[in-house]
């Protein structure tokens, strides 16, 4: 069987006696993108820094690639890439410079590194403004030089700290394209922390929630979804709100669990996909015009909410 | 580590905050100052000297009353008194670029960008600690060059000779400035461990001039003339203090405890 790309088990860390992150377990396969979505202070940013050894837990242990962060701290770091939640570049250096130094830290030779850099730089659009103090930047751009900068060595796994916050809604779709380019068709790992979570919904396989620390909920977002509701939600295109007659209809069908008028038809919560036929079938033999039955499973943003709101009742 | 020693050098080159009082303290204190004292020698109205050499201890009054009257104030200010002056050189600088190489990570949002490379502990520490000692060296070394090039060319008409570097100046130079140095390094490494913010650094560190200052008006007032035998001593001791500090700070400089206080 091969290594998950990442894998923790009671991983803890506490700061003034406060757990930051507490006995957290969880593993990411090689090329999964998986977001870890939480509130301020629920421990994402700890947990990035336990998983590539600048962190020591206090208890529990974690494996990235393999390799231990703590006994092997450089040898997970060489061959990880993290994006911090600041972009961390130097004012009073260029931005060739911001991307350039790391490299040769990284062990890169100069010309290796600079043509490395100018190359990522291009892919984010900031070649224009290679020579040019960072001084000035606007946050999204920033976090493109960032972004390059973490790119360059070609990491096997990427440690996003909201990527794309700060950036323009053209940046944000290239970032979001970008990420998932690089966990399909590069094989890449990624863990993605994050606060966008219409972003995290496109991006990941699967999600974790901290809440104080604590892995409140771990998996796919369709397995969530199944843990907290059952049914599945279908959106009904009947050509205009759903009159009375045809809610009882709908709300009279097999395996309906409920159903809702919308402003293009009805909103169906059905016990699952094979109920549809039938209930379209029921639909349009009493001349109700269908024009279309669009399974909606729940967004990782409706996970998240009501996961949190769980925490909170 | 080469790689971090470039980058920290590059962005004091560029950083005004910090070019700025590295070349003015050196350029007041090592050229402006022997200037006017040249100049104050030259003239009729030059103060005489021999009051504060009656206070000061024979062995290193008389050389200077064995002189002609008119050389007393030259070799007295410039061979003598502005030794200890001039640590201030290193001193201050090793300490600005201290803090800079280290609270600044902190306070420029850098630093949790560098924890992440893959670059050992040890490694990174020294490459922060050479990164301020080398220049700091350097600028000493050069400011006393043109120190030396100051005095000797404005106190020509008086002295008739090149009369700096004399030794106590060679073992202030190659002696005890580096292990000044090192001690500011040493003090700033454990003060930025704590301050948020190169501001901060300096003022929690600033008490490391106090000492030297003392040494200053003791020099002035003839209470405590460093003389070579002094100076030596004096300079073992500054090491000795340094190497302490620098060792504790490079225990102290770990992943964790930076991380932990970003």
């Amino acid at each position: 069987m091969a290594h998950a790309a990442i894998e923790t088990s009671g991983l803890t860390r506490s700061f003034a006696s406060r757990p930051a992150v507490d006995q957290l377990t969880f593993e990411v396969a090689p090329g999964e993108v998986v977001a870890l979505l939480g509130p301020n202070g629920a421990g994402k940013t700890t947990t990035v820094r336990l998983l590539n050894g600048v962190l020591r837990p206090d208890a529990g242990t974690s494996r990235v690639l393999g390799l231990d962060p703590v006994a092997d701290g450089d040898a997970v770091r060489r061959r990880t890439g993290v994006l911090t939640e600041t972009a961390g570049l130097d004012d009073r250096l260029t931005l060739l410079e911001n991307v350039v130094i790391p490299a040769r830290i990284r062990g890169m030779s100069r010309v290796d590194a600079e043509r490395q850099a100018r190359l990522m730089l291009e892919r984010f659009d900031m070649a224009g403004r290679a020579g040019e103090k960072a001084q000035g930047l606007s946050t999204g751009q920033r976090k493109r030089v960032a972004l390059a900068r973490a790119l360059l060595h070609e990491p096997d796994v990427l440690f996003l700290d909201e990527p794309t916050s700060g950036l323009d809604p053209e940046a944000t779709r290239d970032v979001v394209s970008l990420i998932a380019t690089l966990a399909r068709e590069q094989g890449r790992t990624v863990l993605l922390c994050t606060h966008f979570l219409a972003e995290a919904g496109r991006l990941c396989q699967r999600m974790a929630v901290l809440q104080r620390g604590r892995l409140q909920a771990y998996g796919r977002p369709e397995d969530l979804a199944a843990q907290l509701w059952s049914g599945l939600n279908v959106d009904l295109d009947l050509g205009g709100p759903a009159d009375d007659r045809t809610l009882a209809i709908l709300r009279g069908a097999r395996g309906v669990i409920r159903a809702d008028t919308s402003p293009a038809g009805a909103a169906v919560c059905v016990e699952g996909r094979a109920a549809l036929p039938s209930l379209v079938a029921s639909l349009v033999s009493r001349e109700v015009p269908v024009y279309g039955a669009v399974p909606r499973p729940p967004t990782v943003e409706e996970i998240y909410f009501a996961l949190q709101d769980g925490e909170r009742s | 580590m080469q790689a971090v020693v470039v980058k920290d050098l590059t962005a004091i080159r560029r950083s005004k905050g910090v070019l700025i009082p590295m070349i003015l303290v050196p350029g007041l204190l090592l050229v402006l100052l022997p200037f006017l004292i040249g100049l104050a020698a030259r003239s009729h109205a030059a103060p005489n000297v021999d009051g504060i050499l009656r206070s000061v201890p024979k062995g290193v009054a008389r050389p200077i009353l064995d002189l002609p009257e008119s050389q007393r104030l030259v070799v007295l200010v410039n061979g003598y008194l502005l030794a200890p002056l001039f640590l201030i050189v290193p001193l201050m600088v090793a300490s600005v670029l201290a803090a800079d190489a280290f609270a600044g990570e902190k306070e420029r949002s850098t630093l949790e960008s560098l924890l992440h490379l893959p670059i050992p502990e040890r490694d990174l520490f020294y490459a922060k600690v050479l990164g301020a000692f080398l220049p700091a060296v350097l600028v000493s070394w050069v400011g006393f060059v043109l120190f030396a090039v100051v005095v000797n060319t404005t106190a020509w008409p008086v002295m008739h000779r090149i009369f700096i570097p004399t030794r106590l100046w060679l073992v202030m130079i190659l002696w005890v400035a580096p292990a000044v140095a090192a001690l500011g390094l040493g003090v700033m490494v454990r003060v930025s461990a704590r301050a948020k913010s190169t501001q901060e650094a300096n003022q929690l560190g600033g008490a490391v001039i106090l000492p030297l200052i003392f040494l200053a008006v003791g020099q002035s007032t003839g209470l405590l003339l460093v003389t070579l035998p002094l100076a030596i001593g004096a300079g073992a001791l500054v090491w000795l203090v340094a190497l302490v500090l620098a060792t504790g700070g490079a225990r102290r400089f770990t992943r964790d405890r930076m991380a932990a206080a970003i």
